[in-house]
């Protein structure tokens, strides 16, 4: 058992066992051939985090175009593939893998006292095949971009000239990706649980984790399946979704949703996680009602399956199923609710701490709040028949998986920060982008939740008069959160060059990822964690005055970082 | 005249105009009342903790270890349960009522294709596409049913102040139906996308009594044959992708087509006349003009005899020569 003692400002903490997984080996191959899931992770961080902001470019130039009514920057036909390629880069190369691939990568196996993930060559080639797609994504916007939006509907996907083909192709190789990690994170959290710790005994993150992979492996063949249908009617003329050919249009639409709303979990599920670690670790207070949570986790995953015709309301289903499908919708908001009155009873009571990945995690249950809110508004069938394919949907959808899913992924980059890299943002820049960030938001979308409710359909590059003004004021919004994340980047870039050296335990938290090094080890733990004692115990925290955080006995790991 | 008894008093929906409008402002009501309520209750909750415990001092323990409250726990289950229960049969009861077309309602039928919507009244022949409206009129407080088919893409057909959307689908027919209750001329949308001109796909609903529907205020076709062309110019849709300035938008423009010459994409060249522009609307993908890339097969509609007749092409055609 050693204190390591971070003497020296820059360098690698002298008494360190071993160096850090970050010093261990050097140059491009250490990294483009690491099976390292810490690694794995960072360049999953860097390659989602790009996706970003392209996508968050092209948010702006839609924006922008719709600052009048007759649309200021393009044609029609090239607006189409903005706000396709928009979708697409947000949803298949950001939301999907950004938290499970990322954050998930790098702190699960910490959080669970293991070495690695069970099967690091299937996560390195996950991260392969993300690249591959994304490369043929952007293959595709060169050969003619692709303007069906991100839904792909038939029959417009199979008539329409633009390069669908490769596009399709790109999403079924980011199909296997996502397939990929769900798989190993399944094994991980199966196998490769520390000593001592049960099924209870999982921080939420992993709970959160475990159900997403679940959908994963179960939902995305799906996708996969569909999108080799549509290649084969685009190819051969067989009719499947083509009634030119025989098929059905409505099938397509079955058969995306299918995926897709659990999709929308995949992306949601993870944000929760992520947001459970944060509330409780800034608030120095266990969850409230962590069974609850944990099981509305899965319930979330099962019901999630069981609503996918919600979206196609005005299709003309049969009234016994819609009847259905409205009544699962209504189920599935149950634990989400749940979820949300947890986070504040547990930030009540607490010693709650301001800082900046806490601002982004209020940040989220606010917006999440209104999300979910709103999402009731369309689950009820005859408000939805009103509402479907308006910006009230658009503004609902970017309040669960932009206002929820990347504030919460932003959250726990703030969160894991000194845990990935040793080194500490600028927290004063951080609180103000978290801020401009909730301001801009809400600054975006609360008009088009307006404009939805007036009548103004989505994924129109020209409107009528009347909604000006409600776009106008959308494009400011838009342009803070531009600044905002503007901002985030700049000083997240600016701490890996000279920010302050982190604290061992920056933040004083007690589950097993607070327990490695920082930066971790190459295995991640000096010795074998043993999990004895509780979860979530801030009363294993000796608290210096100054906010040094200390393990006092060593209950469940032989390794303790001290302050200098 | 009102026949409305519920405004919602938020202001968030549009002018209701129809018997479904009661059916579902208050819903959307009550959901706006409920939700902002919760939501406030939430952000008060949330940020008076925030204020009132947050940490002072680095080492500050938690004032509270509570982790955990059943009583709480199942009041914070039940709540929202009971309210998305009703929720649930109450937008369930608004949906059947419009599912359940009234035996006296007038039958219409709407033809949507890339970018255009072709309104058939009552009484006139839908097969003809001369008769075709370019907006739809109904008489207040009569039931409107409208069998719907696509020639093409996925469309739907929307008028917020209706309360009504409807995917077109094509190969299937597809029913609408509302009740009009305000006199007043109202948007109508496409809002599913088709493509370029989706957005370009908004008409006019005219809500009138019945002394004016009896009139047929939606029969108006020109007398001279440019007028006529006209007319089809936009009826037919050729507007969505056809422009009349210097702009293209997504076909060659029509200012100055006639005897304008061009060439092919296999490279003949051609000056556009009578035979070269009836080819092109009968059998576009025959002589694909060169230019843009995404002039290619496809992208100009074909249009049949029963879509646009050939009567209809020699007004198009007498109206081009006019475009200078
Ligand atoms: C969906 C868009 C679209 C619609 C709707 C459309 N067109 Fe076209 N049209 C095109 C395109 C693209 C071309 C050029 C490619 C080609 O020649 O097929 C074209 C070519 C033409 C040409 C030849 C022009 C030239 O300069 O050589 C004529 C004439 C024409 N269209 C007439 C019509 C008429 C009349 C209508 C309405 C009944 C119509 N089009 C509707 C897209 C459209
Ligand atoms: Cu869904
Ligand atoms: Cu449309």
């Amino acid at each position: 058992m050693t204190t390591h003692t971070p003497a020296i400002e820059t360098a690698p903490s002298a008494t360190r066992k071993e160096p850090s997984y970050l010093d261990v080996t050097k140059g491009f191959w250490s990294w483009a051939g690491t099976l390292d899931h810490k690694r794995i992770g960072i360049m999953y961080l860097v390659g989602v985090t790009a996706a970003f902001l392209c996508g968050g470019l092209l948010a702006l130039l839609i924006r922008l175009h719709l600052w009048t009514p007759e649309g200021m920057l393009f044609e029609n036909g090239v607006y189409n593939q903005v706000f396709t390629l928009h979708g697409v880069f947000m949803v298949f190369l950001f939301i999907i893998p950004a938290i499970p691939a990322s954050i998930g990568n790098f702190v699960l196996p910490l959080m669970l006292g293991a070495p690695d993930v069970a099967l690091p060559r299937l996560n390195l080639a996950s991260f392969y095949l993300w690249l591959v797609g994304s490369i043929l994504t952007v293959y595709s916007i060169i050969t003619g971009a692709v303007d069906t939006g991100w839904t792909f509907y038939t029959p417009y996907s199979i008539e329409t000239q633009t390069s669908v083909l490769s596009m399709g192709l790109a999403i079924f190789v980011l199909g296997f990706s996502s397939i990929f990690t769900g798989l190993n994170f399944i094994v991980t959290i199966h196998k490769m649980r520390a000593r001592g710790q049960g099924w209870f005994k999982m921080p939420l993150f992993c709970w959160a984790i475990y159900a997403t992979s679940v959908l994963q492996v179960l939902a995305t063949p799906v996708l996969g399946v569909t999108v080799l249908l549509l290649a084969f009617e685009h190819i051969y003329n067989i009719g499947i979704f083509d009634p030119a050919y025989g098929g059905d249009p409505i099938l397509f639409q079955h058969f995306f949703w299918f995926y897709s709303h659990p999709a929308v979990y995949i992306m949601i599920l993870p944000a929760m996680g992520v947001i459970s670690e944060v509330v409780s670790v800034h608030s120095r207070k266990p969850l409230f009602g962590y069974k609850l949570i944990a099981f509305s986790s899965i319930s979330i995953a099962v019901i999630s399956f069981l609503v996918w015709g919600h979206h196609m309301y005005t299709s003309g289903q049969s009234e016994f199923v819609m009847m259905a499908f409205s009544f699962l919708t209504m189920l599935v908001a149950i634990p989400t609710a749940i979820k949300v009155f947890s986070w504040v009873a547990t930030i009540w009571g607490g010693s709650v701490a301001l800082s900046a990945p806490m601002l982004y995690a209020i940040s989220f249950i606010i917006i999440f709040t209104i999300g979910g809110l709103t999402g009731v508004f369309l689950g009820a069938l005859s408000v939805d028949i009103h509402l479907h394919d308006t910006y009230f949907v658009v503004a609902h959808f970017h309040a669960v998986m932009m206002g929820s899913t990347a504030l919460a992924f932003f959250a726990g980059i703030h969160h894991w920060w000194p845990k990935m890299f040793g080194v500490m943002y600028d927290e004063r820049l951080a609180k103000i982008s978290a801020v401009l960030i909730l301001i801009g938001f809400n600054v975006t979308f609360l008009p088009q939740f307006k404009m939805g409710s007036l009548g103004m359909p989505r994924r129109y590059a020209t409107y009528v008069e009347q909604f000006q003004i409600y776009h106008q004021v959308s494009t400011v919004g838009a342009m803070i959160l531009g600044v905002g994340f503007a901002l985030m980047l700049g000083y997240l870039l600016h701490s890996l060059v000279a920010g302050r050296r982190a604290r061992a335990n920056e933040w004083g938290g007690v589950t097993l990822d607070w327990h490695t090094p920082t930066p971790p080890n190459l295995y991640n733990f000096d010795d074998e964690p043993v999990m004895a004692g509780k979860l979530y115990d801030y009363t294993e925290l000796d608290i210096s005055p100054t906010g040094e955080a200390t393990f006092k006995a060593h209950k469940s790991t032989a390794t303790v970082g001290s302050k200098a | 005249m009102t026949l409305i008894a519920f405004q919602d008093p938020l202001g968030q929906l549009p002018t209701p105009a129809s018997t479904f409008a009661e059916e579902v402002d208050p819903l959307f009501t009550f959901l706006t009342v409920i939700s902002i309520f919760f939501f406030t209750l939430i952000l008060v909750v949330l940020v008076y903790s925030a204020i009132r415990y947050r940490r002072r001092r680095p080492d500050q323990p938690p004032a509270s270890q509570m982790t955990h409250n059943t009583t709480l726990e199942v009041v914070w289950t039940l709540i929202p349960t009971v309210i998305l229960m009703v929720t649930f049969a109450w937008g369930l009861k608004g949906n059947l009522d419009q599912q359940i077309v009234p035996a006296d309602a007038r039958a219409y039928t709407v033809e949507a294709w890339k970018w255009a919507w072709a309104f058939h009244h009552p009484g006139d022949d839908p097969n003809n596409p001369q008769t075709a409206a370019e907006d739809l009129y109904c008489e207040i407080g009569v039931p409107v049913r409208i069998t719907m088919t696509s020639r093409d893409v996925l469309h739907s057909l929307y008028i917020p102040a209706f309360r009504v959307k409807r995917d077109v689908v094509p190969g299937v027919r597809q029913i609408l139906w509302f009740r009009p209750t305000e006199l007043g001329t109202y948007d109508l949308f496409c809002a599913e996308y088709c493509g370029d001109g989706h957005s370009l796909m908004r008409r006019k609903v005219h809500v009138v009594d019945a002394e004016t529907f009896a009139k047929k205020p939606w029969i108006d076709i020109p007398q001279t044959p440019e007028g006529r062309g006209e007319k089809w110019y936009t009826q037919a849709g050729c507007i969505a992708c056809h422009s009349l300035t210097d702009q293209i938008t997504v076909g060659p423009v029509f200012k100055g087509i006639w005897m304008r010459p061009g060439q092919l994409q296999s490279g003949e060249s051609y000056v556009a006349d009578a035979d070269y522009i009836r080819n092109s609307i009968r059998n576009p993908a025959s002589q694909l003009v060169a230019g843009r890339p995404n002039w290619v097969a496809g992208a100009m509609p074909q249009f049949t005899e029963a879509q646009l007749t050939d009567e209809q092409i020699d007004d198009l055609i007498a109206w081009m020569k006019t475009l200078k």
